[in-house]
């Protein structure tokens, strides 16, 4: 079972997240402070860890330095309710791997914890391959099935990270982040725009649905079963 | 407990030194410092002219005893004696001394009973003590005297009594006492009036001062309208209060219009959750109630949001993030990021730039920014119009221009969007622009950039990066 250490000091924010992570089929184990929370970390060896920002008796950001200094590479989402890009950026250089703004949706988090957890791994394979969908990084061309699929270059980049992160739910504030290294979320809703035309072309109309709309969420690109 | 004295008290026990006050301060000291000065000054100029007076007086006199032992020695001896007792006897104010001596010494004639011992005959003009054969006082009074030999031996005097100098300094030292004195007084008093009119200003300053920090906004410091340090002074810091005031007081309206942006989507949300939870008998009417609260509940957050991003731009400071931007690139990026919404608009959306052109900034932000104008410009252009992106050079500057075929911003609109806290109308009635402008704003202020926002009809607005920019933090 993965095991998910939260070290987070207000309880009920802690109690809603222990409680969704346990129901998502995780190991949770949960710590008030900084102190106790480096603690935890090092003896229980977890596979991921959320860690927020302002914590009695060390902070956040220390505990994560500290683990890294130990050669702890267990993968942190560090939460915050300071939302400054500044923030952001420290969070991200001090050893954090993904950091999400209080307040956040419970999806949002488990998306961000999910894609820490099942990172894709470093592949010099040239070719991505999903159900019937094969995506050819070197030729630039997609196929699902025997039917070519044209895309243009936004569309391209938008396919291949999808596709290197199949089954895994992709919210809009990740695709933005990842795909368009957007630091900020837009008026409108460029995401969905985008992805409608992916998909249109992706998704056939005698074809079985690939990419699939999780609703208030965000998307989910999975093989045909 | 320790007894600490409120501020009135203070003050209170302050306002009886107030009298003596006057003397410590600095005004007063530079007033007594100037009469001290003036007088030093007033007493050197007046010694200058009795001295120079002084020397002039004897100078003329021994002028004439010159003139008149020469005169009286070319005189044949037989009439000699007689000019001589007709000179003394014209001789009114008794200042006139001669004297013929013979070898002896003995007077022959004149009004001095023995020539003096010191004065040596055919010696120039000298000092000496002297006294009239006629008069009894003991001391002999200072005369300037000439002596000339004659024949036989004889010897003639002449001297003049140059008392009147004494007289001349009576005179200088009268006139100075009479001067100098009342003027030093005037002077004293004038200094004591000017620090205490001072003293008496800068305790009103500070008592309205205490009164502006209490909270009263609209106390102002007294200042008149003339040119001078002090109230110039007041009315650059009552402009300041101005200022603050219209900034405190637009705050205030900026707090108010944030309560009631928040109000609304929380009030519909705090609605259907009551709803809900009272009429919902299934889970799916559940779900839909809570789904309908949690959008409220995003909308509010995503206000909150966007205020704090405002004011995390504006507060910001540093410019360590800058390196070089390629507009070019940033600005096909934008393009690309928005084309399948343009498209879906028929909205021709299009680049156009002369050259590659690199400005200094953040370029996170400077994307932002431009998404934004982006965003705005085909939210508001109708279908089938287009919107241009333009990249060009102006004088020692890059101008990055966004163009729309949508209505524009109207005149009165165009004061409006540049005011200070415009946005807190903007959000209410026209979501996105308002606060989307500010954010472009205070990206393009963090730059040391201009933005220039042209009224329509068509939208124009343009960021104008000089070369070396202007107050960039």
């Amino acid at each position: 079972m993965t095991k998910v250490l939260l070290i987070e000091d207000d309880e009920e924010t802690a109690g809603e997240i222990a409680a969704e992570l346990a129901d998502r089929g995780f190991d949770v184990e949960w710590s008030s402070n900084g102190l106790d929370g480096l603690a935890k970390a090092r003896d229980l060896r977890p596979d991921a860890m959320i860690v927020d920002r302002l914590l009695p008796g060390m902070d956040g950001l220390t505990v994560i330095e500290s683990l890294r200094k130990d050669q702890v590479r267990t993968p942190v989402l560090v939460l915050s309710a300071l939302g400054a890009v500044d923030d952001r950026v420290r969070g991200l250089r001090m050893g954090g791997d993904d950091y999400l703004t209080k307040p956040f949706a419970l999806v949002e988090l488990i998306a961000r914890i999910e894609a820490l957890l099942r990172r894709p791994p470093e592949t010099r394979e040239t070719t991505l391959r999903v159900g019937q969908l094969e995506l050819d990084l070197i030729e630039r061309t997609v196929k699902r099935g025997e039917r070519n699929i044209d895309l243009l270059p936004r569309e391209f980049r938008l396919l291949e990270y999808m596709m290197r992160r199949s089954d895994q739910l992709l919210t809009r504030a990740m695709l933005l982040e990842e795909v368009w290294n957007y630091k900020f979320v837009p008026a409108t809703n460029l995401v969905d725009v985008h992805m409608g035309r992916v998909r249109h072309k992706v998704d056939g109309p005698d074809d079985a649905p690939m990419i699939h709309n999780v609703r208030g969420a965000g998307f989910i690109l999975r093989a045909v079963s | 407990m320790a007894i600490v004295p409120r501020a009135g008290e203070v003050i209170g026990r302050q306002g009886s030194k107030h009298q003596m006050q006057f003397i410590r301060s600095n005004t007063f000291h530079w007033a007594a410092a100037l009469a001290a000065l003036f007088a030093a000054f007033v007493t050197i100029l007046f010694g200058i002219i009795y001295f120079k007076i002084d020397d002039y007086l004897i100078a003329r006199s021994d002028r004439m005893i010159t003139t008149q032992v020469n005169f009286f020695a070319a005189l044949p001896p037989d009439r000699r004696i007689s000019a001589l007792e007709d000179h003394l006897g014209q001789d009114s104010r008794g200042v006139q001394f001669a004297g013929i001596f013979d070898a002896k010494g003995n007077r022959l004639a004149g009004n001095v009973a023995r020539l003096p011992d010191d004065l040596g005959a055919g010696a120039p003009v000298k000092s000496v003590r002297m006294a009239r054969a006629d008069d009894k006082q003991a001391d002999a009074p200072l005369v300037r005297a000439v002596a000339r030999s004659l024949d036989h031996g004889h010897v003639l005097m002449i001297g003049r009594n140059v008392d009147e100098t004494r007289e001349l300094s009576r005179v200088v030292g009268g006139a100075l006492a009479l001067g100098l004195l009342p003027a030093f007084c005037f002077w004293l008093l004038a200094g004591a009036w000017l620090s205490v009119r001072a003293q008496r200003r800068v305790e009103e300053v500070n008592m309205r001062v205490r009164r502006i920090i209490a909270g009263d906004l609209r106390e102002r410091l007294p200042h008149r309208n003339i040119d001078e340090p002090f109230s110039r002074l007041a009315a650059i810091v009552n402009g300041m209060l101005d200022e603050l005031e219209t900034t405190i007081n637009a705050l205030a309206g900026v707090g108010n219009d944030i309560a009631h942006d928040l109000r609304t989507p929380l009030t519909r949300a705090r609605l259907t959750l009551e709803r809900g939870r009272t009429n919902a008998t299934s889970l799916e009417q559940f779900q839909e109630a809570a789904d309908k609260a949690i959008a409220g509940i995003d909308q509010s957050l995503s206000i909150v949001t966007a205020l704090l991003r405002l004011a995390e731009i504006e507060n910001s400071r540093r410019s360590s993030a800058f390196g070089d931007v390629a507009l070019g690139d940033m600005l096909r990026e934008v393009c690309d990021m928005y084309e399948p919404i343009a498209e879906d608009k028929q909205i021709a959306l299009s680049v156009g730039m002369s050259g590659p052109l690199h400005v200094r900034g953040d370029r996170d932000l400077l994307l932002e920014a431009v998404a934004n104008l982006v965003d705005n410009a085909i939210k508001f252009t109708p279908r089938s119009g287009s919107v241009k992106l333009e990249l060009s050079r102006g004088e020692r500057e890059t101008i990055l221009r966004v163009t729309d075929t949508g209505p524009g911003i109207s005149d009165q609109e165009h004061e409006a969007v540049l005011r200070r806290f415009y946005r807190s109308d903007k959000i209410r009635n026209t979501p996105g622009i308002g606060l989307g402008l500010n954010l472009v704003s205070a990206i393009v202020k963090l730059h040391g950039f201009r933005l220039i926002i042209h009224s329509g009809p068509g939208g124009r607005v343009e960021i104008i990066c000089p070369d070396e920019p202007v107050g960039r933090a």
